[in-house]
C-alpha cells in the first residue's frame, strides 16, 4: 500500500520536475526568438509608414523623416534637402464595413492634400475594396484641406470635391469624413503652435 | 467533433502490420494523405480551413506553419513519450505547441510581414486546433521518432492538399487569380461571394460532398 | 450616452455584424458536431459564453498588468531588481501561452462549478465540456482584446468594460449560431438529404447561407454610431 503511494508520489515528482525543466527550456527558446526577431518587427512595422513617405510627400527623402505629435496626434515631419517639405498624418475610423487605417500626406502648412495611402481596410473586396487602387487614390492629390472633402458621384470639379468610387459610395466618404477630422485637428493644432511661437 | 460521418474510421484506412506497435512511419505518412485526411475525413482543423483559404498563398503559408509545428511537437512528444503519464499529458502538449506556434508567429511578422498581418489572429489559432492535439495523443505519444516524423509529414500534406483543394477554388472563382496571379479571362465576372464568409461554408460543404460521394462510389464499386 | 454607445457598438458587433462564427470562423467544431439539438446547442452556448467572460476578464488582466510592452507590474519587479533602467519591459512573447493556460483554467474550473451544481447537466455534457478548452472562439476573443491592449497607445487602450463587452457578446453570437443551426439541422433531420451531403456537408451548406443573411448586418453598427454619437 505505502509502495504503491510512494510510487505514485515519485511519479508526480518526476512529472513535476519535467514540467519544470521543459518551461525553462521553452523560455529560454522563447527568449532567443524574442532578442533575434524583435529589432525586424518593429523595423517592419516602422517600414510600413516610413516607407510610404517619399510617395505621399513627393520629394521627401525616407532616411529624414521625423516623428511628432501635433495637437496630441502622432505624425511625420517629411524632409527634403534638411528643409521640412510636408506632414504625414496616420489616421483611422469606421469605414463600411470595419476600420480604415490611412496615411495622409500634406505639404508643409497643411493646406494641401499631397497623396493618400490606405494601410488597413475591411471593405467588400470588387467595390469598396477600389479605394486601394492607385488611380482612385492619386485624385486626392492637389485637394485642398480648407473646406473640406466631399463625395460626388457625378464627376468632381472643383479641388474640394472626390470622385466615389462606383457602387462604393459609403466607402469613398468614410475615407473623406476620416481625413476631414484627422486634417481639422492637424490645422487646429498646427495654428495653435504658430500662436504660442 | 468526432463526428466524421461518412468516413470510414481511422485504423481501418491501413492495417498495421502484424507485430508492431501500430502502423509504421511509411504506413502513418500515406495514411495522413488521403485516407485519415485531416479535413475531410477527420473533421479536425476546421478555423484555419474556412478562414485563410480565400487565396492560395495565404493557405500555403499556413499549411507550413501547421507542418512545422507539427512535425516539431510530434519530435519532441516522441522523445519524451516514457516520461509521461496520463495527469499531465495535455500540460505538455499544451505547452510545447503554444510555445512552437509563438516562434512560428514571430518568423512570420519578421520575414514575411504582409503575410503575417494577412493571416492575422488564425496563425496563434494553430494553437487550439486539434489536428495536432489529436496526432500528439494518438502517434507521438505511443510510437518512436522515425514514425512520429512520417505521421507529421503526412499529415500535414494531407492538410496543405486539403487546404489547397479549396483555396484553389475560392481564388479562381472569387479573384479569378490563382497564387496572386491572375488566370481567368477578363470578362470572367469574380465571384465575390467565394472570398467572401459564405464562400467558404459552401465551397467546403460541397467538396465534401463531393468526398463523400467519391469513396462511397469506389467503395461500392470494389464490394 | 458616447459611452454606452461605444459598448453597444462593440457588443452588436462582435454578436451580428461580426459574428464569430459566421465570419471569423472561429468556434467551427462545437458549430458542427453540437448542433444537432436546439437545447444542448444552447447548453454548449451558454457554457462556451461562460468560459469566455472568464477567460477574457483574466486574459485582459494579465495582459494589461503583466505582458504589454512596458506593464505596470513587470516593470515594477524590474526597477527592484536593477533600479534606473530604461529598458521597456516587454514579456508579450509569452502571450499564447499565458493566455491557453487561463482559457485550460478557466474550463477547469467551470467544469468543477458545473459538476457540484448541477449534476444532470454535467453528465448530459459528457465529453464536450472539457473539448471547449479547444474551442478556437475562446482563444480568439482573448488574442481581439489583446489587439487592443497591447502596443497601443494608452489613450486607446480598451479597458476592462469594453474586453468584457466583447467576450459576452462574443458568446453571445456562438450561441445565437449554433442554436440557429440546431433549429434547422431539426428540421432537416426530416428531409431527403443526398447521402454524400449528409453530416457534415449539408450543415456547412446551410451554415454558408447562414453566413449571407448575416451579411446583412454590414453597416448596421457605422449607422448606430452616427445614431448614438451625435
Amino acid at each position: 500500500m505505502t509502495e504503491r503511494r510512494e510510487s505514485m508520489k515519485d511519479n508526480y515528482i518526476v512529472q513535476a520536475w519535467l514540467v519544470i525543466l521543459l518551461s525553462l527550456c521553452f523560455g529560454g527558446v522563447l527568449a532567443g526568438v524574442q532578442i533575434g526577431l524583435s529589432q525586424r518587427i518593429a523595423d517592419n512595422k516602422l517600414a510600413e509608414t516610413m516607407g510610404q513617405i517619399p510617395q505621399l510627400v513627393p520629394g521627401a527623402e525616407e532616411a529624414a523623416s521625423r516623428e511628432d505629435e501635433v495637437a496630441g496626434q502622432r505624425v511625420y515631419r517629411a524632409y527634403a534637402g534638411g528643409e521640412q517639405i510636408g506632414w504625414v498624418i496616420p489616421c483611422g475610423g469606421q469605414g463600411f464595413a470595419d476600420r480604415i487605417e490611412l496615411l495622409v500626406g500634406v505639404d508643409v502648412a497643411a493646406e494641401k492634400i499631397t497623396g493618400l495611402y490606405v494601410l488597413e481596410q475591411k471593405e467588400t473586396p470588387g467595390l469598396g475594396n477600389k479605394i486601394v487602387e492607385d488611380g482612385w487614390r492619386s485624385q486626392f492629390a492637389g485637394k485642398t484641406t480648407m473646406r473640406g472633402l466631399a463625395v460626388t458621384k457625378a464627376g468632381a470639379k472643383t479641388d474640394s470635391e472626390i470622385d466615389a468610387v462606383t457602387g462604393a459610395t459609403i466607402s469613398s466618404e468614410s475615407i473623406c469624413q476620416i481625413v476631414n477630422q484627422s486634417l481639422e485637428k492637424m490645422r487646429g493644432g498646427l495654428i495653435a503652435a504658430a500662436g504660442k511661437e | 467533433m468526432t463526428e466524421a460521418t461518412g468516413g470510414q474510421p481511422p485504423e481501418a484506412a491501413v492495417a498495421a502490420a502484424p507485430g508492431r506497435e501500430g502502423p509504421s512511419a511509411g504506413e502513418r505518412f500515406i495514411n495522413g494523405i488521403l485516407p485519415e485526411n485531416p479535413i475531410y475525413r477527420q473533421l479536425l482543423g476546421m478555423c484555419p480551413t474556412l478562414a485563410v483559404t480565400n487565396g492560395m498563398q495565404a493557405a500555403m503559408t499556413m499549411a507550413g506553419g501547421v507542418l512545422f509545428v507539427l512535425v516539431c511537437a510530434n519530435i519532441l512528444i516522441s522523445l519524451i513519450r516514457n516520461l509521461l503519464k496520463p495527469h499531465l499529458r495535455i500540460l505538455v502538449f499544451t505547452l510545447s505547441i503554444a510555445t512552437f506556434v509563438t516562434v512560428v508567429d514571430r518568423f512570420l511578422a519578421a520575414y514575411m510581414y504582409e503575410m503575417s498581418k494577412q493571416l492575422g489572429p488564425y496563425v496563434p489559432l494553430i494553437i487550439v486546433n486539434c489536428l495536432i492535439i489529436s496526432r500528439c495523443e494518438v502517434c507521438a505519444s505511443k510510437q518512436s521518432v522515425p514514425t512520429a516524423i512520417g505521421d507529421a509529414v503526412g499529415q500535414s500534406l494531407g492538410f496543405a492538399l486539403g487546404l489547397a483543394s479549396i483555396a484553389g477554388v475560392r481564388e479562381i472563382l472569387g479573384s479569378g487569380s490563382f497564387f496572386g496571379i491572375r488566370i481567368m479571362p477578363a470578362i470572367w465576372p469574380d465571384w465575390v461571394i467565394m472570398v467572401l464568409p459564405p464562400g467558404a461554408f459552401i465551397t467546403l460543404g460541397l467538396l465534401m460532398g463531393l468526398v463523400n460521394w467519391y469513396s462511397a462510389r469506389s467503395k461500392g464499386s470494389r464490394g | 450616452m458616447e459611452y454606452i454607445g461605444t459598448l453597444l457598438l462593440i457588443a452588436i458587433s462582435a454578436a451580428l455584424i461580426n459574428n464569430f462564427v459566421l465570419y471569423y470562423f472561429v468556434g467551427i467544431c462545437p458549430f458542427l458536431g453540437v448542433s444537432r439539438k436546439v437545447d444542448m446547442a444552447f447548453g454548449m452556448g451558454c457554457a462556451v459564453t461562460f468560459v469566455i467572460s472568464i477567460a477574457a476578464f483574466l486574459s485582459w488582466v494579465f495582459t494589461t498588468f503583466v505582458l504589454r510592452p512596458g506593464a505596470p507590474l513587470s516593470t515594477w519587479i524590474w526597477q527592484a531588481v536593477s533600479p534606473g533602467s530604461q529598458t521597456v519591459v516587454d514579456l508579450s512573447i509569452l502571450n499564447y501561452i499565458v493566455y491557453i493556460f487561463v482559457i485550460a483554467s478557466s474550463v477547469q474550473f467551470v467544469e468543477m462549478y458545473v459538476r457540484k451544481f448541477y449534476p444532470a447537466l454535467y453528465k448530459s455534457f459528457g465529453i464536450f465540456l472539457p473539448l471547449i478548452t479547444t474551442n478556437c472562439a475562446i482563444l480568439f476573443a482573448c488574442l481581439e482584446i489583446m489587439k487592443h491592449v497591447s502596443g497601443v497607445a494608452a489613450a486607446e487602450m480598451w479597458g476592462l468594460d469594453k474586453a468584457l463587452t466583447l467576450a459576452i457578446f462574443g458568446g453571445v453570437g456562438f450561441t445565437i449560431a449554433i442554436v440557429l443551426m440546431a433549429g434547422i439541422r431539426e428540421e432537416l433531420d426530416h428531409c431527403d438529404v443526398p447521402e454524400s451531403l449528409r453530416g457534415a456537408g449539408i450543415t456547412l451548406i446551410v451554415a454558408g447561407i447562414l453566413a449571407m443573411a448575416f451579411m446583412g448586418f454590414t453597416g448596421v453598427d457605422r449607422n448606430l454610431a452616427a445614431l448614438l454619437m451625435d
